[in-house]
């Protein structure tokens, strides 16, 4: 009998472990360095790697050189943001798909962005300076966070053999066709002088001029406050009451998610407006690379988003250079065949 | 009643319901009951549907509350257990299992060796044999490596009995464990199961819609007539024509051929009505 069983090439027989999960960061971070450095050396102007390092040392002269101004003051505050950004729209993604566990969630789906985009759009209307279309933009992500809380609180857990992830995805997602309804009104009155302005922030754009220190600083809560409860996310999976019953504080751990991917949702809207399609393709693709074990999965979602967002970015500002495209329209045009290829794929195996 | 004793580390765990009542809207399903379910019993929970198997099971696993009453485990309030603990002391099996991604049926199986990691959460070889030896006991060790999304319900359903087993408790309560699977393979779960509670004094207690198997393989049977009624005791005791005609409301004669007998539906014609 045992000469039949088959050596079965895939990777999820193989199961996770603590050495396999190392390598895999490690390979992406390798990848977020290369893509990191590249973002630094490409555009208009192109800067050798070797003097990228250089310009990034405090002893390098930023009044004298035009190529070390443009490295510290364009381009590293920018790569900076698309990292984060990526990074905690992936986790923020992956997060979602395992709280609501349903593979087509993904960070915008229970109105975190539509909350932040009504209230940008209204600064943007009275037109406010920028941070303060970063804190609206904030603010009515929270608002919507919750709102959401506030109407779906019973359905976190409710100690039942049913599960619950229903509820709290319909109210989500609900609200979120309700601030679907205010963008379009506010898009509608807006003066015209304001449209363009507006448009690039909902498809996401990281040319606006923000800091990227509160994604960065997000995503460093979001890391410490999730990863070390992943090997209850990977029970959690097997529904509430298995999981409450393997020991899992269902209550509390569904809390905890939904708060950090929200907050994490906020904090990437805040910084570069919708960016579509990271925070749902890229979980996916990692899953279908290396299994769906969150104590893996979740820094490495982080990783890859921050790849993902970097390197559309740095598409986006050079491939018709002088130029700009808007982030979200890169990510969006790869993520969308990537999706449904991964989609059909699925369906016929 | 003078809670931790040393029993708490031992294999054996003694369950005990307090004037236990279950509600469910209006409905009284269990009124008032109480009874103590001892190492090395096998119980089967049968009872019409909607009579109240699943509750009961989510209350005795401490994951409802009941309507009054209370549930002990080791003389202590099931519910004074931190949650980790009491996973070390009881397993669940509920009627169903989410699968929405893709997982190696090993891997599905080790997740209910979550109560016992330690550190960052990361499985050791002896959660990895524990696994590998409860698929061998269900006969599913070629199974390992497939993934659990291509599974038939009752191979999900044999895999989902693997898991609570490599749980490793010293009581299991199992919900619905023999749907969708076929007639060998039920036989070959409840010997695995009565095997497994014998051997090391351990309970089981599984809801199951087939009166046969129960009286074949069950130490004891709990019947609920739905209505508040319930009845408690050896199988042969409870599973009888009479109790079970009038839970399940349909005339049930026991018919025997040597030592085989069964329970079987009565025709109308010749009932006593």
């Amino acid at each position: 009998m045992n000469g039949l069983v088959q050596r079965q090439p895939i990777h999820i027989a193989r199961g996770m472990s603590a050495k396999r999960a190392l390598a895999i960061w490690t390979a992406l971070a390798v990848a977020a360095l290369a893509v990191f450095v590249a973002s630094l050396a490409l555009g208009s102007v192109s800067v050798a790697p070797t003097r990228v390092f250089d310009a990034l040392l405090p002893s390098a002269d930023a009044s004298s050189d035009l190529a070390v101004q443009i490295v510290r003051t364009l381009r590293l505050p920018r790569a900076l943001a698309g990292f984060g950004c990526g990074a905690l729209l992936a986790l923020a993604g992956a997060l979602l798909q395992v709280l609501l566990r349903n593979p087509l969630a993904e960070p915008y789906v229970l109105g975190v962005s539509g909350g932040a985009a009504s209230f940008a759009l209204v600064a943007m209307i009275a037109g406010c300076a920028w941070w303060i279309v970063d804190a609206s933009a904030f603010a009515g992500a929270f608002v919507s966070i919750l709102l959401v809380l506030g109407l779906a609180r019973g359905a976190l857990w409710r100690g039942e053999p049913q599960d619950a992830s229903p509820r709290l995805l319909l109210t989500g997602a609900v609200i979120a066709a309700g601030w679907g309804a205010v963008i379009t009104l506010l898009l509608t009155i807006a003066p015209d002088s304001r449209l363009r302005g507006m448009l690039f922030w909902l498809t996401g754009d990281l040319n606006g001029g923000g800091t990227p220190w509160l994604a960065l600083a997000a995503l460093c809560v979001a890391v410490l406050a999730i990863v070390p409860i992943a090997p209850q996310l990977n029970v959690l999976l097997r529904g509430d009451a298995a999981a409450q019953a393997l020991g899992v504080p269902v209550m509390r751990a569904r809390l905890r998610v939904y708060l950090v991917a929200s907050l994490a949702a906020a904090a990437a809207v805040t910084t570069g407006g919708t960016i579509g399609f990271v925070g749902l393709v890229v979980p996916h693709m990692l899953r279908l690379a290396f299994g769906n074990d969150q104590r893996m999965l979740l820094p490495a979602a982080a990783l890859g988003g921050g790849v993902a967002v970097m390197g559309a970015d740095l598409i986006a500002r050079t491939v018709i250079a002088p130029a700009q495209l808007p982030v979200g329209v890169i990510t969006a045009l790869i993520g969308v065949p990537v999706f449904l290829w991964m989609l059909l794929r699925r369906r016929r195996a | 009643m003078n809670a931790r004793t040393s029993a708490h580390k031992s294999a054996a765990a003694t369950l005990h319901a307090d004037q236990l009542t279950l509600r469910a809207g209006s409905r009284t399903l269990l009124d008032d009951f109480t009874h103590t379910f001892y190492p090395g019993e096998v119980w089967c929970i049968a009872g019409p549907n909607g009579a109240g198997k699943t509750t009961l099971i989510s209350t005795l696993a401490g994951l409802m509350r009941p309507a009054k009453g209370h549930i002990e485990l080791d003389g202590m309030h099931v519910n004074a257990w931190p949650l980790a603990r009491l996973a070390q002391r009881r397993a669940l099996m509920p009627q169903t299992s989410h699968d929405a991604f893709s997982a190696s049926v090993l891997d599905i199986v080790l997740l209910n060796r979550f109560p016992h990691l330690a550190g960052w959460g990361w499985e050791r070889e002896e959660d990895r044999a524990a696994a590998h030896a409860a698929l061998d006991a269900l006969g599913l060790a070629d199974f390992a490596a497939r993934d659990v999304l291509s599974l038939s319900g009752g191979e999900r359903q044999r895999v989902a009995l693997a898991a609570v087993l490599c749980q490793d408790t010293p009581l299991l309560l199992l919900d619905e464990p023999l749907a969708h699977l076929d007639l060998h393979h039920q036989i070959d779960c409840l010997e695995a199961l009565s095997g497994w509670a014998r051997g090391a004094g351990r309970t089981v207690m599984f809801s199951c819609h087939d009166l046969n198997l129960a009286r074949r393989f069950a130490t004891h049977a709990l019947l609920l007539e739905g209505n508040g009624v319930a009845h408690a005791g050896p199988t042969r005791d409870v599973l009888t024509p009479e109790l079970a005609s009038r839970a399940f409301g349909y005339p049930l004669v026991l018919i025997r051929d040597g030592d085989d007998e069964a329970l079987i539906p009565a025709l109308r014609a010749t009932s006593r009505n």
